[in-house]
């Protein structure tokens, strides 16, 4: 059984279709790609799949995460299913963590919730263990400093394991990677995409990596998923997508993105 | 003689903190040229000493065989119409309050260009690829690459010699972005561009020359096809490395 | 050419803005035409007596008549005016002074501008009032004109701050930066992309202060510190009506609803006034 489906979903907005009709699934272990540019409604299908949309916008269709379903589900319902289920990293880790919040409080935090949910005792030492070693699987260095620090007080990239290290105190069974690197810099985006290929890897984690960015998805997933304005045009594995897209669209994209790649080949 | 040269410039707000250590290049007439950095990198700083907006701590910046002041005005207006500039975000670099005609003709009003305005700028947006029915409108109207299509039209409207362009596509959607490079590059037969940028495929596809930056020094330069063949510096053969790519079929 | 279709919401509220607008402009146009007829004909000599005193409303007196036996129709008509011309004058005196202030602390080095904002906040934790009170002291004497200029000039500090914070935000935006390498000089930016892109907010703010104004003189009248007749204001009116508040209501209602509709007219006004003049917000052709 799959662990996210999506069904028919339709997400409207004064009358106006954002997604329309679309169907998703990713199952135990999987990792897809969902590529769109602006205005393709890739974030809104991320936020849909966890229940956190805007309350203006309306939802027809099904969503279910792990079995259960979340469009119409109540907030109570829901909170057990957002962490244990599927846990989320955005694109701007400035503002995905609390700027008043020490780093090490900032991780013992969903790792507390864990501990209750699974109706372990709240020992201060071990969750103190268990952060240092969150840490350490995003390769932070120097995690004494980094775990008294403020958001602020590090670097972007690092700010970016910090988040990826809260998603995976939770342990969910599946990632939301919403453009996690867009704002990072080329170096640190390919630490951070090596990290989170070898975690979801190591970890059996499903993941759902949105981007507007072709290559950057080639490296993390091995199938993907091409929404224009709301709609998915084309699935498939990657390999199969990028050398023979079938749609006119994908076909645009993979040609603008294989003319950058061109100018670069002298590298190979 | 260079276009613009960069004789050993430093920049710094104060001494501990220096942002650009000792940087020396020249920009040719004609010739488009890639600064390529990280974050801090030092990228925009030297770029603000070029539009102007700041001088540097010690060394010079030579446009022709003249330095670069700032102060002067006689000076500047010659600079200005054979430098113009083009930014990032395509939604903050147009004032939403003037017409498309307004937003181009500035730079013919400020730098006191005589001769009609309008042909001049109904050349300028058929340069770009935009109809000329677009002067009547105000810049809410367009889509992000029509918007830049707009700020592209505004720097080339006085016919620079040099265009700086900031980062100039990095704000637009992939379909966007190769039409607008591909503009570029069709303008850049008549002017040259400074394309500063941390898209290496971007600046890979526009430029002969590139330039990488790291820390406010620069680590290697030279000819685009050697850099990207033959690294040299460590840090240039981690950024290479660090460029995700298309999948082989 | 790329226009994007206008979302529903977007239509309600743009309805329901144009309704809010027209009602404002009614109100404060009413009051307009009342205050342009009143330089050519009253009801009645507003100084002389006019009929028995403090006469409850009639046909003849819509409002009733004061202890004078004056008309107090008359007199709110008359109000009208001065509400209006005290409103317009205080806010010119601050866009005046609190604008250019604004603009030259959002372009000062850093010492001028946190001495002026912290001016600014300073005379603004003053309340209006108070700081009218001491101008119209400073003066000697109470007359239409003190209460504008210290009305004004109590003002400015307000203006002076919301203009200081927008020019800043404007200065930031990349537009300033390309204007500046396309040549552009400083007095150029500022009246050509500066002062457009705050005026917006700039005249929303104006009409409430307008609004404000017409209230702050009214209070200063009711103590006293207003014009004397025959250029009495409603707060004249409502502080003559307080004796009498018990045996004759009218005398205190009367001017009270007048005023309570100019102000609400400005603030509905202020409120409609936000679309107009911005493009971004006008329905695209």
């Amino acid at each position: 059984m799959s662990l996210l489906v999506i069904e028919g979903l339709t997400l409207e907005s004064s009358g106006q279709n954002l997604v329309s009709n679309l169907s998703l699934a990713v199952g135990p272990g999987a990792r897809l790609g969902l590529i769109g540019e602006s205005g393709s409604g890739k974030s809104l299908t991320a936020l849909a799949a966890i229940g956190l949309l805007p309350p203006d916008i309306s939802v027809k269709g099904s969503v279910r995460l792990d079995g259960k379903e979340v469009v119409g589900a109540r907030e109570e319902e829901l909170v057990p299913l957002r962490g244990a289920v599927a846990a989320t990293v955005f694109q701007e880790p400035l503002t995905a963590l609390d700027p008043l919040m020490k780093v090490g409080r900032q991780v013992a935090e969903p790792l507390v919730r864990r501990y209750r949910r699974e109706g372990r005792a709240l020992d201060r030492k071990a969750v103190a263990r268990e952060v240092r070693s969150l840490l350490e699987r995003v390769s932070l260095p120097d995690i004494d400093r980094i775990m008294n620090a403020y958001p602020y007080e590090i670097s972007g990239g690092q700010r970016q394991r910090v988040a990826i290290a809260m998603a995976l105190a939770c342990r969910p069974k599946l990632l939301i990677a919403d453009e996690p690197t867009t704002a990072l810099d080329v170096t640190t985006q390919a630490e951070i995409l090596e990290l989170l290929s070898d975690l979801v890897r190591e970890n059996g984690m499903a993941l759902l990596f949105i981007s507007h960015d072709l290559p950057v998805v080639a490296r993390v997933v091995e199938e993907v998923a091409v929404l224009r304005r709301g709609e998915l045009v084309e699935q498939g594995p990657v390999k199969t997508v990028f050398s023979a897209p079938s749609h006119d669209y994908t076909k645009t994209l993979v040609s603008a993105a294989a003319a950058f790649d061109q100018a670069l080949e002298p590298i190979r | 003689m260079s276009l613009i040269s960069f004789d050993a410039v430093s920049f710094g707000y104060s001494s501990q903190q220096q942002v650009l250590h000792d940087v020396s290049f020249k920009i040719e007439a004609g010739v488009n040229v890639g600064l390529v950095g990280e974050s801090g990198s030092g990228k925009s700083t030297i770029l603000k000493l070029l539009l102007g907006l700041a001088r540097p701590s010690s060394g010079a910046i030579r446009f022709g065989n003249e330095a670069l002041e700032p102060g002067n005005r006689d000076f500047m207006r010659r600079y200005r119409r054979a430098v113009q500039a083009v930014f990032q975000d395509p939604y903050s670099s147009l004032d939403p309050r003037q017409k498309v005609e307004a937003i181009i003709a500035e730079p013919l009003r400020a730098l006191g260009i005589s001769g009609p305005r309008r042909p001049a700028i109904e050349a300028a947006l058929r340069d770009v690829g935009l109809p000329t029915d677009a002067i009547s409108r105000y810049p809410h109207e367009f889509s992000g690459g029509q918007r830049q299509r707009i700020a592209i039209a505004r720097a080339i409207v006085a016919r620079p010699q040099l265009i700086l362009a900031d980062e100039a596509v990095s704000a637009l959607d992939l379909s966007t972005r190769i039409r607008i490079v591909e503009l570029v590059r069709d303008l850049s037969k008549a002017m040259a561009i400074l394309f500063v940028s941390h898209d290496l495929g971007v600046v890979a596809s526009l430029c002969e020359e590139i330039i990488i930056l790291e820390r406010g020094r620069i680590v290697e330069s030279g000819r685009t096809s050697e850099i990207l063949a033959r690294p040299q510096h460590p840090y240039t053969q981690k950024l290479l490395a660090s460029v995700p790519r298309m999948p082989v079929p | 050419m790329t226009v994007l279709a206008e979302p529903q919401a977007e239509r309600t509220r743009r309805t329901r803005r144009s309704l809010t607008f027209s009602i404002g402009l009614i109100l404060v146009g009413l009051h307009l035409a009342v205050a342009l007829l009143t330089l050519v004909w009253t009801p009645y000599d507003p100084t002389g007596m006019a009929g028995g005193r403090l006469e409850a409303p009639s046909w003849a007196h819509p409002a009733g008549t004061d202890r004078l036996g004056r008309d107090l129709f008359t007199q709110i008509m008359i109000g009208s005016r001065i509400a209006l011309v005290v409103g317009a004058g205080a806010v010119a005196i601050a866009a005046a002074i609190g604008v250019t202030l604004g603009v030259l602390a959002a372009f000062a080095t850093r010492y001028l501008d946190d001495a002026l904002a912290a001016t600014f906040d300073i005379l603004i934790a003053f309340p209006t009032l108070l700081l009218a009170m001491l101008v119209v002291a400073a003066t000697g004497n109470a007359s239409l004109l003190s209460a504008i200029l210290a009305l004004g000039i109590a003002i400015s500090a307000i203006v002076a701050r919301l203009t200081r914070i927008l020019v800043k935000r404007v200065l930031a935006m990349d537009y300033i930066t390309a204007a500046r390498t396309a040549g552009s000089s400083w007095p150029s930016i500022v009246f050509r992309h500066v002062l457009p892109n705050i005026w917006p907010t700039l005249s929303v703010n104006f009409a409430l202060q307008f609004g404000l104004a017409v209230i702050a003189e009214a209070s200063l009248s009711y103590l006293g510190l207003g014009a004397p007749p025959p250029n009495a204001s409603w707060g004249r009116l409502l502080q003559e009506a307080q004796g009498t508040v018990y045996t004759a209501p009218f005398g205190a209602v009367a001017p009270g609803l007048a005023l309570v509709s100019l102000v609400i007219g400005m603030n509905l006004l202020a409120d409609g006034l936000r679309d107009i003049g911005d493009p971004t917000r006008r329905r695209a052709r």
